[in-house]
């Protein structure tokens, strides 16, 4: 299982074994990882899912879509080149050890 | 358009007739577990079963003027209850209304018997999985959040700007029934691309069918009212498609006649149903007692004076505060433990969002109207596939245009210190009435 390492605004960081083909987000709201809420189910709707994730050499990862990308334009934290929406994200095998860093609030 | 003075007999006979109409709707809605259409033989079965003391002596006229402190003794101590009155389990607490909400597949929007769905038809709201996904796409493009900021703002300000013209040389109205009531109607019309509708019809509209919604009572008035109203909007929904077929737009009837994968139009205009019944007074009610807390509080009137982006904040708080949609529906599809409580397929939930918004295992000092929380999330706009569709729209409308405008254009507007304002309902909950002054 690939281990996903989440670190909070503040600071603090929760290690979690992630099922492969949950997306982020659902490993982190299964996980009660508080910072991600994920209100709209992964319906690419609400936009308080958004982490900044560094996912270069990872293999098979989504491109940002239209609605993923408009989203991230009206999240509640600012954006940055790192921005994704969590519910986009399916984990693999190779995402083993990545650093999922959450901003500051979600709504 | 509307520009009632504030004694206008026919606006004091609509209060009367809407605070009434509520009162009946929430009566009729949980009260009538005799001579209803609800399956008895399971309701009784769990009556005996599951009420307790404290669950027996729950009074819905006591729910319906204030149902927090209800709320609070259920968190504590049944937070999954049977409640006879409501003829439902009622779920409180934040972290299980949370959790429900992440299990569409056992909590299911589909409910045997749902008088929404006989007045409506077959809507979105009460569908599931994949046929609740297609309809709910269709929909969707007008109202997401760049199409809002871009198309839908400029619409609502010139609403907005178009009633307060009508009042604001008055120095006097009632909030709820002269802005925010006109102003959520006329907006959600533009929205749908329902063009020649008065406000007072999408009021009349939302109001009879809600009202059907409720109607356990079989009473035939009531379903008269509602069969007129649903004629009256297919007569209009079939309008707007011809023409939006002929030359399509930005409205949600547009987008759903001319999506990849078009509901057919019987959907269409059970959809529309659900938007005019669901997508009016929510907007009106946050509008309002958003408008009510920042009137009682000066210290949040101070802040947004000075900083107009603190707006969204007072929006968010005021539907944890206060959620328009107190409780919604959910069945149960296959056995499962909530709250320490076995719960059976077919079990008839109820989804209490105006108690979980208010748990102190999450929010501290729930009750209070503070737009310094930490940020955690309140649920007034629901979770999962039936996130509300209309999320972006009703902060736009809310946090961006009425509020700011309401308190700009009406100088030292306050409370009237001669006409009470009353707030009331746990199942939909805002003002009855905030009648207000300011200097002209």
């Amino acid at each position: 299982m690939p281990k996903i390492r989440f670190v909070r605004a503040d600071g603090s960081v929760t290690v979690v074994d992630a099922d492969v083909g949950q997306s982020i987000m659902q490993v982190a709201v299964g996980n009660g990882i508080d910072g991600i809420v994920g209100e709209c189910g992964g319906s690419r709707m609400c936009a308080t899912c958004h982490v900044h994730v560094d996912l270069s050499g990872v293999g098979g990862v989504p491109v940002v879509s239209e609605d993923e990308d408009e989203l991230l334009d009206f999240a509640a934290s600012p954006r940055s080149e790192l921005s994704r929406l969590s519910c986009q994200l399916p984990v693999s095998e190779e995402m083993d050890g990545i650093t999922v860093a959450l901003p500051e609030r979600q709504t | 358009m509307l520009s009632f003075g504030p004694e206008d007999p026919y606006l004091a006979n609509l209060c009367r007739t809407t605070e009434r109409l509520i009162c009946c709707r929430e009566y009729l809605l949980l009260s009538s577990s005799s001579g209803s259409r609800l399956d008895s033989r399971n309701v009784t079965e769990d009556m005996t079963t599951c009420a307790s003391e404290l669950t027996n002596a729950i009074r819905l006229v006591e729910l319906y003027d204030d149902p927090y402190p209800i709320f609070k003794e259920l968190r504590d101590r049944e937070p999954v209850a049977w409640v006879p009155v409501a003829n439902r389990y009622l779920v409180t607490r934040y972290a299980d209304v949370v959790w429900l909400e992440q299990h569409p597949e056992i909590f299911q929007a589909a409910e045997d018997g749902s008088l929404v769905t006989r007045v409506m038809g077959h809507t979105m709201l009460r569908k599931d999985g994949d046929e609740h996904l297609r309809d709910r796409r269709a929909a969707e493009p007008p109202l997401r959040p760049r199409m809002v900021k871009e198309h839908w703002r400029p619409v609502f300000e010139a609403n907005a700007d178009a009633l307060l013209r009508g009042f604001e040389a008055d120095g006097r109205a009632d909030i709820f029934a002269d802005f925010a009531g006109p102003l959520a109607a006329r907006n959600l019309a533009a929205v749908l691309g329902l063009r020649d509708v008065t406000d007072d019809d999408m009021q009349r509209w939302s109001q009879s069918m809600m009202d059907g919604g409720g109607n356990y009572a079989d009473d035939p008035a009531v379903w008269a009212r509602a069969d007129r109203s649903t004629q009256e909007i297919d007569a209009a929904v079939d309008a707007t498609l011809a023409r939006v077929r002929a030359t399509p737009d930005a409205s949600v009837i547009s987008a759903m006649a001319n999506a990849e994968v078009p509901p057919d139009d019987e959907s269409i205009r059970s959809n529309v149903k659900v938007f005019i019944g669901g997508g009016l007074n929510e907007p009106r009610d946050s509008i309002s007692v958003a408008t009510y807390a920042v009137l009682t509080h000066p210290e949040v009137r101070a802040e947004v004076a000075a900083d107009a982006s603190r707006w969204r904040a007072v929006f968010e708080e005021a539907i944890r505060w206060v959620a328009p949609i107190g409780m919604y529906p959910r069945q149960v599809a296959q056995q499962v433990e909530l709250g320490g409580v076995t719960l059976e397929p077919g079990a008839r939930i109820g989804v209490c969002i105006g108690a979980a918004n208010r748990d102190e295992r999450v929010f501290e000092r729930p009750d209070e109207f503070d737009i310094h929380r930490p940020p955690v999330a309140h649920v007034a706009f629901g979770g999962g596939p039936h996130f509300c569709l209309g999320t972006w729209v009703a902060r736009a409308q809310v946090a961006e245009v009425a509020l700011p405008m309401l308190f700009e254009r009406l100088p030292g507007l306050r409370l009237d210190p001669d006409r009470e304002a009353r707030m009331g309902g746990w199942v939909f909950r805002g003002m009855l009435a905030l009648p207000a002054v300011w200097d002209r």
